[in-house]
């Protein structure tokens, strides 16, 4: 290249990158809360000729029952079980022949439904929504079968699988010590066959209301129009009476917990680190979102070149602030920053811990740069875009937002709020918080037996 | 947490009851007009050195995504190195002549992507999506990877530990092990037969090969670079020359695309023991039609119908009224010269048998009975939308384009997918069940306790051996 041609390329490089730096992405949206309390959130986007729909319930694993472990996941399956106008089987028909799909899942603290498909399906979905916004089937077969459904995905995600998440899973229940943030969200089997159609009664009573809920719609219409729509069949909906928030704070953990597990399915061993989270709408909590993609987000963290590469003590390091949930942004009750690593069998725990607290005591003295701290921030910024890039997963972080604050704003105002940490706050909230006192650590070890048959080589 | 509760949705899709049909809600609004995917407008060009280079301005959402894709992947391997090609993916971003591991990912790190490569059975691809703000930072991370990575020797050396180590980890997990028992299965030592290294093709590996082998495959007449996002196309171009124009092909022949391999698997069940499994993985595979084909939109009507969708039968059966299952799933994989057809369902040790009989059975019922109108109309409109709702967002049709560039394909073939599957009728849909759904076509793997293995599935008479 000669210099003349270095020159323009320098100079038509500056003109191109400028402009993209002044202003925030922020995708046209409009909010209407109904009269029966159901607050819509609509954003347009013609870039495709799709609608992704979110309706989010303020219900999820962390207020289920006591004795009723894995319910708020149970009631989500019976939601795809029909209503007395549209039986079992009538939903998915509707929207798998619109060319879409729906799906469910049940977080700590929401449950959400969720279609994407041509938008051509929009008016019939929506219908659908709001007839199991109104009534359901409850039969007691549906309910069995379902139960049956669900002790299958907790066979083939946990029971059947090395590790079966035991980071996501076991961690919080060692970690925490009230019911709600301490108890097993997926179930225990012998409460999911305790479950029975009065509960279902009873959670659709208290939970599954207008008023409990945010319906968000993002995609290729025209936003008059859909509220007009979304007023013709949800305003029939009536509000119910919803319970009062329980208290689901803990009092301060003061000594580091330890636990050993062993695994009948794996060969390698495994660490998890959680550690206790300040309250979401604190600024340290923040900091500790910041914190935790430094530490784990991608091959240029802290833990992945200290851990994987330096000092060769692990394989693999995944983790953050509510990785157990729907991210470092969205939860609404007591979380930890969790660490799951994967290290080889000549390692030894204390090993892997050492490079791990050495990693930590380095962020809690000096921080992190300036030029660490630029770069988690064009990464925690094109990740959040990235998360609002599908209409369906908009939908999701715009009805998440609106359901925890009342408002949207969060859904786009994360990259600006990221980048107003400073160095400072980081390093003060990691030697403030990612103390030995305030975390859980549980060991998951191959099972004895199993390690020696090993090298049963390839087939 | 989060839970799926219908996993794989994607996958599946929907023709809920078929035999039993409930009619509609009489007051549920019909869908309304139809708004057809539109192709994305591709700028092509082709610069002096042979890069194929395919622009797609999306205006609006801040980020752009770049796709490289390299001829020759897992069926590109030598027969003495099954998976090298893991190896070269995960170590072709530790180190150029001019970065560092570490540089490189903190570069990619500043311009807000993650370097993503990966290697299918026909190609290598190389991806990452950046701020559009930060594209010249992104596009110079990933043309210094596929011009002048380096395979620095200690990197390769942990990069072979860690695999080896990873390989262990997988070869825990029943889906690993059904897939990689249905590979061998239908593909024996061919070029579609790995998809994953052995310890001894990675204990064998060396620096001197990895560099060998990139020189070989890594050539601008070989490779296309797709980019999809908010650019301006002019300026886009005017940064890949600055970037790639310099790439030279050598003169040694390139790689050539994998030959259609013979398919041929004995008639018997292969077991893959797993001690202390609660379930049993019941994977079923036989050669089937790929992109290209001409039954090859039939085909995937029929397997819309048969266990691809949510609704359909084999979901409707064995999940929605027995309850065997969580996510069973029936899908095609299309390769450049080959497709195969997959059932696979985790099911509980108790319903192993009755599970392996209702499967087959569904597989046979497609073979004998002809699709309700409802189930056909249902069928093709589900896969028509997918088509839709895949193709969103930048990276997704990035993908797409390198998949059709891998298969020689036109970046029309966009859109054309779905008029093809809306003119499918029965007939071609009965022709292409009585061609591929017959059970007996299928080679049987199951993954789990032996001893449950065998005595649930010992009535069907089948010889039960080990996975060659």
């Amino acid at each position: 290249m000669t210099i003349t041609r270095r020159l323009l390329f320098l100079l038509f490089f500056l003109f191109v990158i400028l402009p993209a730096h002044a202003q925030e992405w922020r995708p046209p949206t409009t909010l209407k809360k109904m009269p029966n309390g159901l607050i819509v959130v609509i954003s347009e986007d013609h870039s495709a000729p799709t609608v992704g729909l979110c309706i989010s319930y303020g219900i999820g694993s962390r207020l289920e029952p006591v004795g009723r472990t894995g319910f708020a996941h149970l009631f989500e399956h019976m939601m795809f079980e029909g209503t007395p106008i549209a039986p079992k089987g009538i939903f998915n028909r509707v929207v798998e022949s619109g060319g879409g799909f729906v799906n469910g899942n049940t977080d700590n603290d929401f449950t959400q439904y969720y279609e994407s498909a041509p938008v051509s399906a929009l008016d019939a979905m929506l219908w659908l929504e709001a007839d199991r916004m109104k009534t359901l089937d409850f039969s007691p077969k549906n309910l069995d079968n379902q139960r049956n459904v669900v002790e299958e995905e907790v066979r083939a995600n946990v029971l059947n699988q090395p590790y079966g998440l035991f980071y996501i899973f076991d961690l919080p229940q060692k970690a925490f010590d009230k019911y709600p943030n301490a108890h097993n969200g997926y179930g225990d089997f012998k409460d999911l066959d305790a479950a029975n159609i009065d509960d279902v009664h009873r959670f659709y009573d208290q939970y599954y209301a207008p008023n409990n809920a945010v319906l968000a719609i993002v995609g290729d219409f025209a936003t008059d129009e859909i509220f007009a729509k979304v007023e013709k069949y949800f305003s029939s909906v009536p509000s119910k009476p919803t319970p009062p928030r329980a208290d689901v704070s803990e009092s301060p953990q003061t000594a580091e917990r330890r636990v050993t597990q062993e695994d009948n399915l794996t060969k390698v061993p495994a660490l998890a680190v959680g550690y206790r989270m300040p309250a979401r709408t604190t600024r340290d909590a923040v900091a500790g979102a910041v914190a935790g993609e430094l530490l784990h987000n991608g091959q240029a963290s802290r833990f992945y070149q200290s851990l994987i590469k330096e000092k060769q003590v692990a394989l693999s390091i995944n983790g953050g602030l509510n990785l157990n949930g729907a991210g470092p942004f969205e939860y609404n009750g007591p979380v930890l920053m969790i660490s799951f690593i994967v290290y080889p069998a000549d390692k030894t725990q204390d090993q892997v811990l050492a490079a791990y607290d050495a990693a930590i005591a380095d962020l809690a003295r000096k921080g992190p740069s300036a030029a660490e701290l630029d770069r988690i921030r064009s990464k925690m910024r094109a990740d959040w875009y990235s998360n609002l890039e599908l209409p369906v997963s908009r939908a999701q972080a715009l009805s998440h937002a609106t359901l925890f604050d009342g408002t949207y704003e969060r859904a786009y105002s994360v990259p600006e709020v990221v980048s107003k940490v400073t160095a400072d706050e980081i390093r003060s909230f990691a030697a403030k918080y990612l103390v030995k006192t305030n975390r859980t650590i549980i060991k998951r070890v191959p099972k004895p037996a199993h390690k020696s048959a090993a090298s049963g080589g390839d087939q | 947490m989060k839970i799926l509760c219908l996993s794989f949705a994607l996958l599946f899709a929907a023709s809920t009851y078929a035999q039993r049909e409930q009619p509609l809600p009489k007051d549920l609004p019909p869908f309304g007009p139809e708004k057809p995917l539109r192709a994305p407008e591709v700028r092509k060009t082709k610069l002096e050195n042979g890069l194929t280079v395919w622009l797609v301005p999306r205006p609006g959402f801040p980020k752009v995504s770049f796709t490289l894709a390299i001829v020759g992947g897992y069926a590109a391997d030598s027969q003495d190195r099954p998976g090298f090609s893991q190896l070269l993916t995960a170590t072709i971003d530790q180190g150029t002549k001019k970065r560092t591991a570490r540089q490189i990912a903190e570069d990619m790190q500043g311009a807000g992507g993650d370097v993503n490569a990966f290697a299918v059975r026909d190609a290598i691809r190389i991806s990452t999506s950046v701020l559009s703000s930060k594209t010249a930072e992104g596009l110079a991370v990933l043309a210094d990877l596929a011009e002048e990575a380096a395979f620095p020797d200690n990197e390769v050396t942990l990069a072979k530990r860690n695999l080896t180590d990873q390989l262990e980890q997988e070869e825990t997990d029943p889906s690993f092990q059904a897939n990689r028992a249905i590979a061998k299965m239908l593909f024996g030592n061919g070029p579609y037969g790995a998809f994953s290294p052995t310890r001894d093709s990675l204990a064998a590996a060396t620096p001197a090969e990895l560099r060998s082998e990139f020189a070989r495959r890594f050539r601008p007449d070989q490779a296309a670079l797709l980019v999809v996002g908010d650019f301006g196309p002019d300026q886009m171009l005017f940064l890949i020359r600055g970037k790639f124009a310099a790439w030279r092909s050598p003169s040694s022949p390139a790689v050539a695309p994998a030959s259609a391999p013979s398919v041929s698997a004995p008639r018997a069940i292969f077991i893959v023991p797993r001690p202390e499994s609660v379930q049993t993985t019941l994977a079923f595979g036989a050669s089937g039609p790929h992109r290209g084909d001409s039954d090859f939109e039939a085909t995937e009507v029929a397997n819309a119908i048969y266990g691809g969708m949510f609704g359909s039968r084999l979901v409707n059966n064995i999940r929605e009224d027995k309850g065997y299952t969580y996510s069973p799933s029936a899908f095609l994989q299309s390769f450049r010269s080959a497709g195969v057809m997959r059932t696979q369902a985790d099911v509980r040790n108790a319903v192993t048998g009755a599970s392996f009989n209702e499967i087959l059975y569904e597989m046979n019922r497609m073979v004998t009975t002809s699709p309700s109108d409802n189930e056909l109309q249902q069928a093709k409109r589900n896969l028509v939308g997918i088509e839709a709702i895949s193709l969103q967002s930048n990276d997704e049709v990035a993908g797409e384009l390198a998949d059709l560039w891998t298969r020689g394909l036109p970046s029309e073939e966009i859109g054309n997918y779905g008029r093809k599957v809306a003119a499918i009728t029965a007939d071609e849909v009965n022709a292409a069940a009585k061609k591929y759904f017959p059970a007996a076509r299928f080679s049987l793997v199951a993954v789990g306790e032996e001893r449950v293995i065998r005595e649930a599935l010992a009535p069907f008479g089948l010889p039960m051996v080990p996975v060659p």
